[in-house]
């Protein structure tokens, strides 16, 4: 069995932080506010008619993103809990003075809704990839939270249905739409760092994590906690109020992502970035005092490192060149090798955390139908690299990709390891 | 057994079968691991065999999944009825090789029904058995639509001609609510036609969908998937869907065209442009301009020249993205535009315009200045960092306060290290009152970007030497943003000079500095400054820097000890106390105990040495001689029950508190959070407090702590 491999794309990038008038610039979309109707009052036929899928905690720091636009009408909720369908379905009619927000407990109900464009989905990563497809078969357009994907083959067939339905895909990635991420990730892009020798990404956690069954105790009242629902294209396991936290909840079914892929899917995505979303790595080496290794085609490393950064928030990376360096993290600032990358600009006119940036840009591409930033070629690439360096580490020995016919090579273990089944009557 | 210790037994039991599979798994393809390989696979089927837990079986079935074999396939296909671990079953049955896996698959679907049935067809579809497709057309007749519609798409993604013939025979006649299944087995195999080359059995496929009444994301997929095959043929319908009055089939059209192939496209979506409404004509340029390589140029020009509002809004701000230096005149147009949308754009434009043709068409405009535009060719000066200072300087003397403010703004954003002086002297000496804020500003641009900060701040130092009284103090400031080494000497100079302002700027610019290299400039300073409030400050400065920054343990201690001996006055102590506790260390734990003496400090510094004491004893440091030196024996600590909230809604967190305690009267949690260590919020929007019965050496004891306070608890009287 082997997968065609889809025929990613690599993406035209719009100019950005590196544009000669520098980060003021940089902004999730060039486009007019007028061409996309979200100028002034909104008329209903230029809002974007959104669905929300598994609002929980990171749900409803995105969902706030989405309020605040104007173009946006939020009109149903769906999810297995009864308490968050509540809560959600309470933000949305505060917002909007009504008590219009519908409630589902099946989010199939919620996406045959012909009035809806797109829907957020912020379940934990058990569904992201089932329920993204789903919505794209539905027709609708989707902001996904990460981790996308559970494994391999799930990463492929996302790229390709994407492609195949003509939707707008958006990951979680909201740091692709940092202007600070995005300076660092094009000083390396456009050879300001001369020739890209390393990328470093910071997995916080670098270690398998196991999933499982825990002992069974009385299922809730599926009006309350829809178990069956929760459990959805995960294999079939008793219910267990331990498991309610989709946050750690099968993440990538027995060997389960842990940091790697949590992080990863950040910082790996960045560095993804930084060269030019080139395919994923070819190499993987096994981790080694707390380093794990991963060497792309021209030779650049990916190497995941626990420790050794610079003190700049969470979820660094580095990129290092010939001729320069430079480190960014979540505190919104950089450390660059020479003040001269900058280009005649300062640390602070570039950084900052416009948390919404990412959000706006999904919603304008629903709209001009071009490519969001964390697209879904852009996220098939970096979650390949964090699940095939997961498998480097579950084997705990170098494993080698092809990234043409996306397969491991002449390593039987490690191919099995690419693609998981789905519980019925699930399926991508 | 208790639930506790089952649910930690069944997590540690999978955690161990996954560290024997990685190792049994450990080098794949080579001969000694197979026979490795075939005895786990003995050890697991015995597992499967037996009457082990369901648990047990599941994680087996993972693990079959690594490295099971054809012999495995019996016994998992035993388990495709169970509605349980059928699904198990099928994560190995899925991976495993072979003809085996494929018609255990086979049988099952022979005779199972519903959901697993349906499971089942997904998993041959994942296989792509071509051996099914007998099967797999028999079950898209099945009453259940589910099933039929597992079958079709299982069928499209085998996608061999013969399982096509079986999808298009049924596409019209299916029941409505599989007809989507079909047609979206039939997309399927028309991509494997197209991945084939075999364009014209794809075009085939996918106009058969497109006639057939099928949901429109169905319609959708198989129109992309026509244009795209027929390639340049396929235009002619592109340019349908563009005057389409149907909004999902023009929304397809944009998307459609970013895809295609080809400069022949191009002249299509200008075409379109040219008869599209504005609402439209605004979403086809930023579609053009997508395709940067074959974009027709001259009508996104026009269409930035003259129209609707929103199309040249549009359209201007297309150009700077693919634009070129021809686009100039008409842009600098527009930034001048009364409509303040369609200036910004222009003026964005400008500032981004690809091209060095630009530069030097912007540098010659600035030779013939006229009315509003000479700011603005300015102000692209600095935007597009031209270098171009003789005509900045000579704006810079204009009589118009405009041009002289952008002028300047302008030579901020471009000077070198060599023009630095220029704006040095514009803000020590202004030639025009107006034009000083400006010039601080600039000046201070232009510093902090330069490469070499201490070429630079050495220009400012001499500046400084020489400045009168009002500019000193700017001066100072901006080398403080420059930072270095220079930049750190000249400002210790001026804190203790006879200057009472410089004294003042100096010790607040270098008490917040931010690099470990001010710390024995700022001890200095500490001890020496010439005004007691300076010393302070000074040794705040000092303290915080062994706060914030990375060195090793020994460092840090030294600095602490060296701040806690300058200190004249228990506050500063107190601060270095809480440097110690928050970099916790055997050394300064040793320092914390010290400062027990102090009177005034015995309070925090028996709080200090708890908590550090209990960070480094949890890192194996055995703290317990020097803490019986300090009179703080270990205790015997029991926590008979503990509980958070507010009102009457308390959450009891006796566990949390039991797990955390140890052998000193003192419990860090998890988390500085009380709502973090104690699982959430148990009541949200009001003040909390945590109350806790406990037992110190035989002594019962009761304490209550307001929220994320440090838990101390009194020894009992």
């Amino acid at each position: 069995m082997s997968r065609k491999p889809p025929q990613l794309q690599r993406r035209r990038f719009l100019k950005t932080a590196l544009s000669a008038s520098g980060a003021a610039l940089f902004a999730p979309t060039i486009i007019p506010s007028s061409a996309l109707g979200r100028d002034g009052a909104v008329a209903p036929s230029e809002r974007v008619v959104i669905g929300g899928i598994g609002i929980g905690n990171r749900g409803t720091y995105d969902l706030g993103c989405f309020l605040e636009q104007p173009d946006v009408q939020f009109v149903a909720v769906c999810d297995v809990k009864e308490a968050r369908r509540v809560a959600v379905k309470n933000m949305a009619d505060t917002r909007y003075g009504n008590q219009s927000c519908a409630m589902y407990r099946d989010f199939r109900e919620l996406l045959d809704r012909k009035d809806i464009d797109g829907v957020l989905i912020a379940t934990g990563p058990n569904w992201h990839a089932t329920a993204a497809m789903t919505a794209a078969k539905a027709g609708k357009d989707m902001y996904c939270e990460k981790p996308v994907t559970k494994n391999i083959d799930q990463s492929l067939i996302l790229a390709e249905t994407m492609r195949r339905t003509g939707r707008v895909f958006q990951a979680g990635t909201q740091r692709r739409n940092l202007p600070h991420f995005a300076f660092a990730c094009e000083l390396a892009r456009t050879g300001k760092l001369g020739k890209l020798t390393k990328v470093y990404a910071h997995p916080a956690g670098m270690q398998a994590m196991m999933s499982g069954w825990l002992p069974a105790q009385p299922e809730p009242d599926p009006e309350v906690v829809d178990w069956n629902m929760y459990l959805g294209p995960a294999a079939w396991r008793p219910f267990n109020a331990k498991l309610l936290d989709g946050f750690n909840f099968e993440k990538g079914g027995g060997m389960v992502g842990g940091g790697v892929l949590e992080w990863g899917s950040h910082c790996v995505d960045l560095c993804q970035w930084a060269v030019g979303d080139c395919p994923p790595p070819v190499e993987y080496n096994a981790p080694k005092d707390g380093q794990l290794v991963a060497r792309y085609a021209n030779g650049t490393e990916l190497i995941f490192r626990e420790t050794g950064w610079i003190p700049l928030g969470s979820c660094p990376v580095r990129f290092e060149g010939e001729t320069g360096w430079v480190e960014a993290g979540d505190s919104g600032k950089l450390v660059l090798s020479s003040p001269a990358l900058l280009a005649g600009r300062t640390v602070a006119e570039i950084g900052g955390y416009p948390a919404t940036f990412h959000v706006r840009d999904f919603l304008d591409c629903v709209k001009t139908r071009s490519k969001p930033k964390g697209n879904a070629d852009a996220a098939c690439n970096a979650h390949i690299a964090c699940h095939a360096a997961n498998i480097a580490l579950f084997l705990d020995r170098k494993v080698n990709y092809d990234c043409d016919k996306h397969e491991f090579i002449n390593d039987a273990a490690a191919n099995r390891l690419r693609s998981e089944a789905l519980r019925e009557p699930w399926r991508l | 057994m208790s639930t506790k210790h089952s649910l930690t037994r069944s997590v540690v039991f999978l955690a161990a079968m996954f560290v024997m599979a990685a190792a049994s798994a450990r080098a794949a393809d080579d001969p000694a691991a197979d026979s490795a390989s075939a005895a786990k696979e003995k050890e697991l089927l015995a597992v499967l065999r037996s009457d082990a837990p369901a648990a047990n079986k599941a994680i087996t079935c993972k693990q079959l999944a690594i490295y099971g074999s054809s012999a495995a396939v019996l016994d998992l296909a035993k388990l495709l009825p169970d509605p349980q671990l059928s699904s198990w079953a099928r994560i190995a049955l899925e991976a495993i090789p072979g003809a085996e896996a494929d018609e255990a698959l086979r049988n099952g679907a022979d005779s199972l029904d519903g959901l697993l049935l349906v499971g089942t067809l997904n998993s041959i579809g994942v296989r792509q058995d071509a051996a099914a497709v007998e099967l797999l057309t028999k079950r898209l007749q099945d009453q259940n639509a589910e099933v039929a519609s597992a079958a079709a798409v299982a069928l499209g993604k085998i996608g061999n001609a013969a399982a096509t013939k079986s999808l298009l025979e049924v596409l019209a006649s299916a029941p409505a609510k599989v007809r989507s299944a079909v047609a979206e087995g039939c997309v399927l195999c028309a991509e494997q036609r197209l991945d084939e080359g075999n364009s014209a059995e794809a075009m085939r496929i996918y106009d058969a969908v497109r006639k057939a009444e099928v949901p429109q994301q169905r319609i959708i997929e198989a129109t992309r998937g026509a244009i795209l095959a027929r390639q340049q043929d396929g235009i002619p319908l592109l340019l349908e869907l563009f005057e389409s009055p149907d909004k999902a089939m023009f929304q397809l059209a944009l998307g459609t065209a970013r895809e295609f192939p080809g400069g022949e496209v191009d002249q299509a979506l200008a075409t379109a442009l040219d008869s599209a409404k504005p609402d439209r004509a605004a979403l086809i340029i930023l579609a053009m301009a997508d395709r940067p390589e074959t974009v027709v140029l001259p009508a996104v020009l026009k269409a930035a020249a003259q129209g609707p509002q929103p199309v040249r809004v549009a359209a201007t701000t297309a150009l700077g993205r693919v634009g070129d230096a021809t686009c100039l005149p008409i842009l600098l147009e527009a930034a001048l535009d009364a409509d303040a949308e369609l200036s910004q754009a222009a003026k964005e434009a400008l500032a981004g315009l690809p091209s060095d043709k630009v530069d030097a068409q912007i540098v010659a405009l600035l030779d013939q200045p006229a009315g509003k535009s000479y700011p603005l060719l300015i102000a692209l000066v600095g935007q597009r960092r031209i270098d171009a200072v003789p005509e900045l300087l000579k704006a810079a003397e204009h009589s118009d306060p405009a041009v002289r403010s952008a002028a300047l703004t302008a030579l901020g954003e471009t000077v070198t290290i060599k023009r630095l002086p220029v704006l040095i002297s514009r803000v020590v000496a202004p030639k025009n009152a107006a034009d000083a804020e400006v010039a601080q500003r600039a000046l201070r641009a232009a510093s902090v970007r330069m490469p070499d900060r201490e070429a630079c701040a050495a220009e400012l130092a001499t500046a400084l030497a020489t400045a009168p009284a009002a500019s000193k103090t700017i001066l100072a400031e901006i080398l403080a943003e420059v930072g270095g080494a220079k930049a750190l000497q000249t400002l210790a100079a001026a804190a203790k000079s006879k200057d009472p302002a410089m004294q003042d700027a100096g010790s607040r610019l270098l008490g917040k500095w931010n690099s470990v290299d001010a710390a024995p400039v700022l001890l200095d300073l500490a001890r020496s400054a010439p005004e007691p409030k300076y010393q302070v400050r000074a040794l705040r400065g000092y303290i915080g820097l062994a706060r914030k920054f990375s060195m090793t343990e020994p460092e840090r201690v030294a600095m602490c000890q060296k701040a806690f001996d300058t200190a004249s006055q228990p506050a500063e102590q107190k601060l270095v106390l809480e440097v110690l506790t928050i970099h916790p260390s055997a050394e300064g734990l040793k320092l914390a105990i010290n400062a027990i003496q102090v009177p005034a400090l015995k309070s925090e510094a028996t709080q200090a040495t708890l908590v550090i004491a209990q960070k480094v004893g949890g890192a194996g440091v055995d703290v317990s001689q020097l803490l019986s030196k300090a009179g703080l024996d270990k205790v015997k600590l029991e926590i008979v029950k503990a509980e958070y909230g507010a009102g009457s809604t308390f959450k009891d967190v006796t566990a949390v508190l039991q797990k955390n305690a140890g052998d000193l009267p003192l419990i860090a949690l998890p988390d500085t959070s009380y709502n973090a260590s104690f699982g959430g919020d148990p009541a949200p929007g009001s003040v909390k407090q945590l109350k806790v019965q406990y037992r110190l050496d035989g002594k019962d004891g009761t304490a209550t702590f307001p929220e994320n306070a440090l838990i101390v608890l009194p020894k009992p009287k």
